[in-house]
């Protein structure tokens, strides 16, 4: 019988190593991996859908035609409705985030002077001039970053076509993808291997529904307390930084940060505003911590907080922004594949009786 | 349309055949072919060689295992076990309480002979039991009957186990 210990200082090397090797690796292939990652998640999320549809009497294959074809309908929908908006409004981003970052150097400004007027313990700017570096960031917005972005979107383009296709063929080939893969493995770790593949599918299921819920609460909670707020556009900013929080730690202060430009750019003159924002994106930040993830994603991936930031810093440093948004699920699969290897190979029953197999299969060889 | 994935599946002919195996099977028999596809979905196939070991007693039980082709002969340290010494061919299954309960196995299971056997894993039977619950009553029936036919058996010490 296999005991389940709790992984050694090997094992938790080995997935440290692992981790980065596998962060490295996507980061190279990221037009790839993005697509899939993104299939992967459309899989889990909409494979109870799917369930539900053979439940009613659809077949299969008939199911996954079905809800691949919303999925691909939504996605064209989405692409001929938004790009044409996008692209048309292009110029006008210019204005508006010029205006945005000018609205949160101004607060920033104020927020200092007051410090320094009412105790009196900082003397020098930090700021500098904000119009000063406002303007330098102006003269070279449209040759710099414009023009490069809106490149990155047609180049990416294409990759996120991908993601029905690849969605479709998770939905309707996932299992017989599985059992291939199981077919390979021997038969002295036939049940282990089930057991591995099974904690993964489950973990990454919880891991990417839960997150999905928590981004729809987090977004409705967002945007209920910056309506109430008075703050413009409180849906697409709450749902922004929702999306923001992927990233866990740093992704709810860069969240924290845009809804604070845009509060102090469309509120100047009442500082009560932002922070009243900031107070919100504490709040629902407390909110996510004691009720929704424990609700949500929970202990999908089993990852202590400790090692979470480390990992974060971890995969940050190895893979840059794509890092730190992908770390802690590739964590959480790979931490699974090692402690599950480290058991087998530390199971002498099992080797026994797979080198007992691969005996057996010797001498046949030799007789036949 | 042809999923690129195919080179994984079975030609039409060769999954009518498959369907028909799984309906010659005990266990299966009262499942239309719909309910078998859907099933074989979930089945994994394994080949073992003479005097291989399918698996051992105190192995965490995580499964039932269905013959194909071939025998394979169960053995334990359990006193009412060892006297029955209970054989499998064709179409009998066995490890089935592993899909009731997670106690470790009572017993060892060696192929006498190359055989081909066919796994339903709990965590995915319970699934099909979510998915499509006709089909699990079918088979649980099924199973309920033949673990009532075997407690009997052990009970009143009898040699031969049922034909199941």
């Amino acid at each position: 019988m296999s005991s389940e210990s709790s992984p050694g200082v090997l094992t938790w090397l080995a997935t440290v190593v692992a981790t980065c090797l596998l962060l490295f690796f996507f980061q190279k292939i990221l037009w790839l991996v993005v697509p899939c990652l993104l299939a992967l998640v459309l899989y889990y999320c909409l494979r109870p859908l799917m369930q539900a549809l053979v439940r009613a009497g659809l077949k299969h294959r008939a199911a996954a035609r079905v809800v691949a074809g919303i999925l691909f309908l939504a996605t064209v929908l989405a692409v001929v409705l938004l790009l044409p908006a996008v692209a048309s409004h292009a110029a006008d981003w210019k204005a508006i985030m010029l205006n945005y970052l000018q609205g949160g150097l101004d607060f920033a400004k104020r927020t200092e002077e007051l410090l320094v007027q009412k105790l009196g313990l900082l003397h020098r700017s930090f700021l500098g001039s904000p119009e000063m570096k406002l303007d330098a960031i102006s003269e070279k917005f449209a040759d710099n970053y414009l023009g490069s972005f809106l490149l990155q979107m047609m180049h990416w383009l294409p990759s996120l076509l991908l993601m029905p296709y690849l969605t479709y063929f998770l939905l309707q080939d996932g299992n017989r993808f599985k059992k291939q893969l199981i077919r390979g493995v021997p038969n002295a770790f036939f049940e282990k291997t089930l057991l591995l593949v099974d904690r993964i599918d489950r973990s990454l299921q919880n891991f990417f529904v839960g997150l999905m819920k928590l981004t729809v609460l987090d977004t409705v909670c967002l945007a209920l307390g910056l309506w109430l707020l008075g703050i413009s556009f409180p849906l697409l900013l709450g749902l922004i930084a929702a999306v923001f929080a992927w990233v866990p730690y740093v992704g709810s202060i860069a969240g924290c940060l845009l809804v604070v430009l845009v509060a102090a750019t469309d509120f100047p003159t009442q500082p009560g505003i932002t922070y009243g924002c900031i107070l919100l994106f504490l709040g629902v930040r407390m909110l996510d911590d004691f009720v929704f993830l424990p609700l949500t994603v929970g202990r999908s991936l089993r990852i202590h907080p400790v090692t979470s930031v480390l990992m974060l810093f971890l995969g940050a440093a190895v893979a840059g922004p794509i890092g730190l948004v992908l770390v802690l699920p590739v964590w959480g699969v790979v931490a699974l594949v090692t402690e599950m290897l480290g058991q087998i190979f530390t199971d002498p029953r099992l080797i026994k009786r797979f080198r007992q197999a691969k005996q057996l299969r010797m001498r046949l060889a030799d007789t036949t | 349309m042809k999923s690129p994935l195919s080179f994984f599946g079975n030609s039409a002919a060769a999954d009518a055949q498959r369907i028909r195996q799984l309906q010659a099977l005990t266990l299966f028999k009262e499942l239309t072919a719909r309910e078998l596809r859907e099933l074989e979905e979930l089945l994994h196939e394994r080949s073992y060689e003479k005097d291989e070991i399918i698996f051992d007693e105190g192995d965490a039980g995580l499964g039932l295992f269905v013959v194909m082709s071939g025998r394979v002969k169960v053995s334990s340290s359990h006193a009412a076990l060892q006297r029955l010494g209970p054989e499998f061919g064709p179409g009998d299954y066995f490890g089935e309480l592993a899909l009731f309960d997670e106690a470790p196995r009572t017993a060892r299971a060696v192929a006498l002979e190359p055989t081909q056997i066919l796994a339903l894993f709990r965590k995915e039977f319970f699934l099909l039991l979510e998915r499509d619950r006709g089909i699990g009553v079918k088979i649980l029936f099924e199973l309920s009957r033949t673990v009532c036919l075997r407690s009997r058996k052990l009970v009143l010490q009898e040699q031969h186990l049922p034909t199941v």
